[in-house]
């Protein structure tokens, strides 16, 4: 007997909808403060900046750079056993200064991936119609 | 009206610590309580005050452990998830004493083995609440944004895997001189150190504590009555917790120099000691990168310069600032900070045994964390 192995899926809210909507069309999208324009992930119920409950979301550039990665090579969950080793990221989105995220860069040999690398958004399909933002090298 | 008492710790002790006690949390809390009071030599009814900080699925609760001890009455009371492990109970407490709400208090960190670290997901379950914006990239467990923690400080200042090593070599050698705790016996090579395997490279098996079954008790009360007790009593000359913006430790907004820098900043400004007063450290080594951090947070080196700081002998027991003179958690297994106050409280009150340091040490330092939240505090022998 087999069992399907899925990957980790997200039990979306009201928070993370828009960022999971905007994947699944292709585009990454962040929380964004409606009153004084602040851009926050992971989303919040309030802004940090200015404590506006008056939050939406906007799609941003997908562009930004490598602040730190590591390569995992123990699987803390069985979808990862046979992914290994793989990038595990965080990137500074160009948007806002401090603006980042937990992602994957794909399409790279791990150990060629350096801090500072310039990277832009792509979209990986998961499971359940799921897709997940993930980052590749900016073709230089 | 509030009076401000200078606080003391009198007592300190282990539960049974191994890779599985098979032991139940309160039962290893019992433990480690007993043993603390015994060290102290008081009896519950000497004790006004407990605190526990455990973790939210092994939560100790500290009034249930009050009573499983025969505590009668509670002056001062908490139980914590949250933050930084065992530092937490240490602030509740001195807070508690040195604000005039309590006497005598308990502190207690408790652990068991399996899942202390977060490891992995739950498996066929969606993600609830901001974990589902991490988990499914595979970032599980504290290995993940410790790997990128060390990488960050690789490429900002140059140094390499071996600089974490030097750490890891280094303490191994006060673990070897510490048979009845240690878990492990020989010395470490750098060539077993880098053969070691990666669990997120550039993060090393040998950079992560050993994870155990334990528990740690301290007691703390007021001078006044710490002068009358068992053990000759060592004194908190400043303590500060600190922490970042971001509470997501992969998120934080400068890698290098997260809550370490902010709790080391309060605790310096509130004290005329300063860093080369100190005679000996207990640093964090949940990953080695910690340690390495709180070196430069509380000013024993420059920015950047813990790898040099450590191959130049400064932690060895002959050095400027013997550090994690236990062997660390590395090697005395996981107690979430405990150790640390517990192993220069030993060194400072002259009850280390045959590892004494060479030179008696007067005031050490300890620390609890890294990331989105941290703890240190300045202990002093009189």
């Amino acid at each position: 007997m087999t069992t399907e192995v899925l990957p980790p899926l997200p039990l979306v809210n009201e928070l993370t909808a828009p960022f999971w909507e905007g994947a699944s069309k292709g585009q990454l999208v962040i929380q964004h403060c409606n009153s004084c324009g602040h851009f926050q992930h992971a989303p919040e119920p309030v802004c940090s900046a200015c404590l506006s409950f008056d939050l939406g979301s906007a799609a941003v550039s997908g562009k930004g750079t490598v602040y730190t990665f590591c390569i995992p090579t123990q699987a803390f969950h069985p979808w990862f056993e046979d992914r290994l080793p793989f990038v595990l990221a965080v990137v500074e989105l160009d948007d806002q200064p401090g603006l980042k995220m937990i992602t994957n860069v794909i399409d790279v040999n791990p150990d060629d991936v350096k801090v500072g690398d310039r990277v832009e958004v792509t979209f990986q399909p998961l499971a359940e119609g799921f897709v997940l933002p993930v980052f590749r090298p900016v073709a230089q | 009206m509030a009076k401000k008492n200078r606080v003391a710790i009198v007592g300190v002790g282990y539960s049974d610590v191994s890779r599985g006690t098979g032991y139940t949390l309160d039962k290893l809390t019992a433990q480690a309580s007993v043993a603390a009071m015994d060290d102290a030599g008081i009896k519950p009814t000497d004790i006004d005050g407990v605190v526990v900080h455990s973790f939210p699925h092994q939560f100790v609760s500290s009034t249930h452990t009050a009573a499983m001890l025969g505590i009668p009455d509670l002056a001062f009371y908490s139980g914590n998830v949250d933050g930084a492990a065992y530092s937490v109970a240490a602030m509740h407490a001195i807070a508690a004493i040195a604000s005039g709400s309590a006497e005598t208090v308990l502190t207690i960190r408790t652990v068991h083995k399996d899942g202390a670290a977060g490891g992995g997901g739950p498996v066929g379950k969606h993600i609830a609440g901001n974990q589902q914006l991490s988990q499914p990239y595979g970032s599980f467990a504290g290995s993940h944004w410790a790997g990128m923690y060390m990488q960050r400080h690789m490429a900002m200042y140059g140094s390499t895997e071996e600089d974490f090593g030097t750490f890891a070599i280094a303490q191994r050698k006060f673990a070897v001189a510490n048979p009845t705790e240690s878990f492990f016996h020989e010395e470490l090579t750098m060539e077993d150190y880098l053969n070691s395997r990666y669990i997120a490279k550039p993060l090393h098996l040998f950079d992560c504590d050993y994870p155990v079954d334990s528990s740690s008790a301290l007691i703390f009360t007021t001078e006044e009555r710490a002068r009358d007790m068992k053990q000759k009593p060592v004194f908190f000359d400043s303590w500060a917790n600190g922490t970042t913006k971001e509470a997501d430790f992969s998120l934080v907004g400068d890698m290098t120099h997260s809550s370490p820098w902010m709790a080391s900043k309060r605790m310096w400004s509130r004290t005329s000691l300063k860093p080369s007063d100190v005679d000996t450290a207990g640093l964090y080594d949940g990953f080695s990168f910690i340690a390495m951090q709180w070196f430069e947070a509380l000013g024993f080196c420059g920015e950047g310069e813990s790898g040099a700081f450590v191959r130049s002998g400064a932690t060895t027991a002959t050095g400027s600032l013997p550090t994690n003179t236990d062997g660390g958690a590395c090697n005395v297994g996981r107690r979430h900070g405990a150790n640390f106050f517990i192993e220069v409280t030993r060194q400072l009150r002259g009850t280390a045994g045959e590892r004494a340091l060479p030179k008696k040490p007067e005031v050490g330092v300890v620390s609890n964390a890294v990331g989105g939240f941290a703890a240190c505090a300045l202990l002093t022998a009189e």
